[in-house]
């Protein structure tokens, strides 16, 4: 034992614990015609893992890869060819997102706004998508007033 | 933490199959989860369900710490959480008597109950803690010793008011410059502060039953003999009263007294130089028993501490009997100078800052040195602007051996105590090796300052050098 190797292991039960979780998104997604198997969902978390570890973060759930599924499987640009490798990249971003925004910002509305850039601004473009949320990352950091009118706009 | 005694002992005793010098106080969950493996009274299934425990505790907390608002956290924050929730299990494991049982507690799966224990256990260490900061703080010795009236004042209300015991229960965030005589710092957290505050309260406790004033002599005193200025440095005022309440007893005094005359310091060094070191030894440990008698002192602990501390005294005096250095250890009364030395500084006169920012620009704009000078002399009073006015620069070259001139030998040998504050503090008094350094000091008034004394005659250094010698450090109204 310990301490900061036990965050990032990944054992047979929780692999399967965490499947049996993100699984049950496939009722929603069906509705779109999407689907994820068991072995592509493991795929998806150990890549999660893989991320956590390289940005320096640590969680001990699988909340926020699937609410990844769940959000974005109503995209207009998520088929079923490309559900997975979506959510790949999707996850890496949701992590640097969660770094560069020095965790100012909660997991549903980072999430949210993901989303709303994605289809609308970014027209289903991963790279556009990584890009602007960059600026928006460099913005929310630097800019206070940014910031704040931000927040402020999420209250309303 | 509660097994201070108990957990930092490294002999190789064994209890049962475990190594106690394998169990760590700050790591002892960890340590006891290791030690537990290695010799079978745990197996990795074990050892595994704790993790997961511990991990279910971490991952809820997760949630509390970003208030439900986010599922992950950088590694430092899981590791810290992490780190304070493993102080709380310590805390519950460490109370039992038998290690063993810690392990019944980790083998049963229940370290969520350990958790909330070791809580429970912290809460209530931490209301103590608050407690016996009230009581010292109400008892708080009469003293000018920077770092303990700070320490209590500032450092510790700090941290009551900073401690999470959810978050940070390891955390020990709080700067304590005041020594303890004896201080177990290996310990973190609240156990930590409550220990350094039961030994503050018992020392404090011990100071009070002397004489204010003779504590206030002391004070000057061993001041005087470390050549320093007591108010700013790091010392323990209990050790001193302690160890001069021992001579006192030693050479002929009554108990309840502090001072030593330059008579009983002879018969104290005649004394020491006679007896071997094991007589040493036993004297002084009576002389401890005669002290608790003396004020009738009934806690187990306050005398556990005096004893401890006794022996403290004898290792130093071995120590100095041997170097021939006994005066270091005895505080000998100092007999006081009939007049009071005289100083065109007066601390009450320190000006305002808006004001020394005016004066400052006028001596700035002064064209003529003699002017300049003059400025100086007619509207700067106190010392502390003094200092100030000279680390501001406002002077050029020779424009400071000008204002030097100006100045007394009082006044100089005040200067030369500030400037030469260490060397002075390291016990020389050879003024002319100080001056005769060839090292830059920190400031550019203080080299033109020893410029100038290295260029005044002989006769007046000399008179300098008995000033320096005579005035003490907490003469010099700085403040």
């Amino acid at each position: 034992m310990f301490l900061a190797e036990i965050f990032h292991s990944l054992d047979s039960v929780t692999l399967e614990k965490y499947t049996d979780e993100i699984i049950k998104i496939n009722q929603k997604a069906k509705e779109f015609g999407l689907v994820l198997t068991r072995d592509e969902i493991k795929n998806i978390i150990v890549s999660r893992n893989q991320v956590l570890h390289s940005y320096g973060r640590v969680e001990l759930s699988v909340e926020v890869t699937k609410e990844l599924a769940e959000v974005f499987c109503t995209s207009p640009y998520v088929d079923d060819k490309n559900y997975v490798s979506t959510l790949y990249e999707l996850q890496e971003i949701f992590y640097y997102l969660k770094n560069e925004t020095e965790d100012m910002i909660g997991d549903f509305q980072l999430i949210g706004m993901m989303k709303d850039y994605f289809d609308d601004i970014c027209s289903g473009s991963l790279e556009l998508l990584k890009s602007k949320l960059e600026e928006f990352a460099e913005r929310f950091r630097s800019d206070t007033p940014f910031r704040k009118s931000f927040f402020e706009r999420d209250e309303r | 933490m509660k097994s201070e005694e108990r957990c930092n002992n490294h002999s190789l005793v064994t209890q049962g199959k475990m190594n106690q010098a394998r169990l760590l106080q700050n790591q002892y969950t960890i340590s006891i989860l290791n030690e537990g493996l290695r010799v079978g009274l745990l197996n990795s299934e074990d050892v595994y369900g704790t993790e997961r425990q511990l991990m279910s505790i971490l991952e809820n907390l997760i949630r509390r710490y970003t208030q439900g608002e986010s599922s992950s956290v950088t590694s430092e924050t899981a590791v810290s959480i992490l780190t304070s929730v493993l102080y709380a299990v310590d805390a519950y494991l460490l109370h039992f008597k038998n290690p063993e049982k810690a392990i019944d507690v980790l083998k049963n799966d229940n370290v969520k109950k350990a958790y909330e224990q070791g809580i429970d256990l912290i809460r209530h260490c931490f209301e103590e803690t608050k407690q016996l900061y009230k009581e010292i703080n109400h008892n708080k010795l009469d003293v000018a010793v920077e770092a303990y009236n700070i320490t209590i004042d500032e450092s510790i209300p700090v941290f009551l008011k900073k401690y999470g015991i959810i978050f940070d229960a390891h955390n020990t965030m709080a700067s304590i410059d005041y020594p303890l005589a004896i201080d177990d710092m290996s310990i973190q957290g609240v156990y930590y502060l409550r220990q350094y505050l039961t030994h503050l309260k018992m020392e404090t406790q011990f100071c009070l039953l002397f004489n204010k004033d003779d504590l206030q002599q002391i004070l000057v005193n061993y001041g005087r003999i470390c050549g320093f200025d007591y108010r700013i440095e790091l010392f323990n005022i209990f050790e001193l009263v302690l160890n001069n309440a021992i001579f006192s007893i030693l050479s002929g005094g009554h108990a309840s007294q502090i001072t030593i005359s330059i008579n009983q310091y002879k018969q104290l060094d005649d004394l020491f130089n006679k007896l071997n070191d094991s007589q040493v030894q036993s004297i002084i440990l009576k002389a401890v028993d005669r002290l608790r008698y003396h004020f009738n002192m009934k806690d187990p602990q306050m005398i556990n501490y005096l004893k401890q501390c006794g022996m403290n005294l004898v290792n130093r005096v071995k120590s100095v009997v041997n170097q021939n250095r006994l005066e270091m250890v005895v505080i000998v009364e100092k007999k006081w100078r009939s007049k009071p030395i005289v100083t065109t500084f007066k601390a009450s006169d320190r000006m305002s800052d808006n004001c020394f920012r005016l004066l400052i620009e006028k001596v700035m704009n002064c064209e003529k040195l003699a002017d300049k000078v003059d400025v100086i002399r007619t509207n700067f009073r106190s010392l502390h602007d003094y200092i100030d006015m000279l680390n501001t620069n406002c002077l050029l070259d020779d424009e400071y051996e000008e204002l030097f001139k100006t100045f007394g030998d009082v006044e100089l040998a005040i200067l030369t105590k500030i400037v030469f504050y260490e060397e002075l503090r390291n016990g020389s008094t050879d003024l002319s090796s100080f001056y005769d350094k060839e090292e830059q000091h920190e400031s550019e008034w203080q080299n033109h300052f020893i410029e100038f004394i290295k260029s005044i005659d002989i006769n007046r250094k000399g008179t300098i050098k008995k000033y320096v010698n005579d005035i003490d450090y907490e003469e010099i109204s700085f403040y």
